[in-house]
């Protein structure tokens, strides 16, 4: 199992990759933007995304909107500040499978994990 | 302009507090509905992130802000409304800040403080959008946040002239979270500007 974390936040990438870790995801990778980020999905497998909204370069919705275009279908959660709920609608018709609010609990990624990857239980397991 | 008491920790700090009946300005009037929901955004940041209850103290209006705290981050508002929120910072409490949320002692504000920072300016005002948007009617653009360290500047918003702040306390120092805000009804007037001295 591997994951991405997309932020312009060093912060943010720090305290997403506790909760993964703490959710029994093994391989982590980072990158501060929407350009790093598609190279890397370009060049390796991942099995989920977390993605911030707000960042400089290139927005979350658009680097969301490329993946999918890409034809890429791995889990996309969007963690981010936004609250608007017409954001929301908007980042979950962009191609994101679900949508996490910042400040958040660990548990509420260990919640969304269960719920979009198939598996995560048995991941637990087997760590 | 009702003066909240500073006693009670968090449940204190989430409790609305009323600005504006009384208090004009040649201006504008500050809306309790603007103001509000940032003093719960802090509140659930703090809470959530720093696992640390804070306290409000007195709200004041202000025409100039006070002298200025060693570390401020600022977050611009568009859209439904304008303004700025700042949230000023002395350094040790920067420091115990983030020492606390990477679970390391930190004794230098070097880039790691300074994105934290900025990152809760962010959250802070991302929290408060939603609120702001129901108030306003129409949806909050957030800009990305900006950090300015030192005290030897001046924080002026040429379209706004009154600035609302809310010092909080809590275990991990003092710090005060500053706003300038009103509905916006003319894109032309909404530019922000840094005096630097």
């Amino acid at each position: 199992m591997r994951a991405l974390i997309v932020d312009d936040s060093v912060l943010a990438r720090a305290m997403l990759a506790r909760a993964l870790k703490e959710s029994g995801i093994p391989e982590i990778d980072q990158a501060e933007d929407g350009f790093e980020a598609i190279e890397k999905i370009r060049e390796n497998a991942y099995d989920l995304i977390l993605m911030d909204c707000n960042m400089p370069n290139m927005t979350g919705l658009d680097t969301v909107r490329t993946i999918r275009n890409e034809g890429k279908e791995m889990p996309i959660i969007v963690v981010s500040c936004e609250s608007d709920q017409r954001m929301v609608a908007e980042i979950l018709s962009s191609g994101a499978n679900d949508y996490i609010v910042k400040p958040f609990e660990p548990k509420t990624i260990s919640g969304i994990l269960r719920k979009v990857l198939p598996d995560s239980s048995k991941q637990d397991r087997d760590l | 302009m009702d003066q909240p008491n500073s006693s009670g920790g968090d449940a204190q700090a989430k409790r609305p507090v009323a600005i504006g009946s009384g208090m004009t300005s040649t201006k504008h009037e500050f809306r309790a509905e603007y103001v509000n929901p940032f003093i719960r955004s802090v509140s659930n940041l703090f809470r959530t992130l720093f696992k640390c209850n804070v306290e409000r103290k007195e709200v004041v209006l202000k025409r100039r802000l006070p002298p200025n705290l060693d570390i401020v981050a600022l977050a611009g508002l568009s859209g439904g409304v304008r303004g700025l929120v700042a949230l000023a910072f002395p350094v040790r409490t920067a420091l115990a800040m983030v020492s606390r949320a990477y679970d390391e002692r930190i004794v230098v504000v070097d880039d790691k403080v300074l994105d934290a920072v900025a990152e809760c300016v962010n959250i802070v005002a991302g929290g408060a959008q939603s609120e702001l948007a129901s108030a306003a009617g129409t949806p909050i653009v957030l800009s990305l946040p900006t950090v300015i360290r030192g005290n030897d500047f001046s924080l002026e918003y040429p379209a706004l002239r009154n600035w609302v702040e809310v010092p909080f306390t809590s275990e991990l120092g003092p710090f005060s979270i500053r706003i300038t805000i009103a509905a916006n009804r003319s894109e032309s007037d909404s530019n922000a500007s840094i005096d630097c001295g």
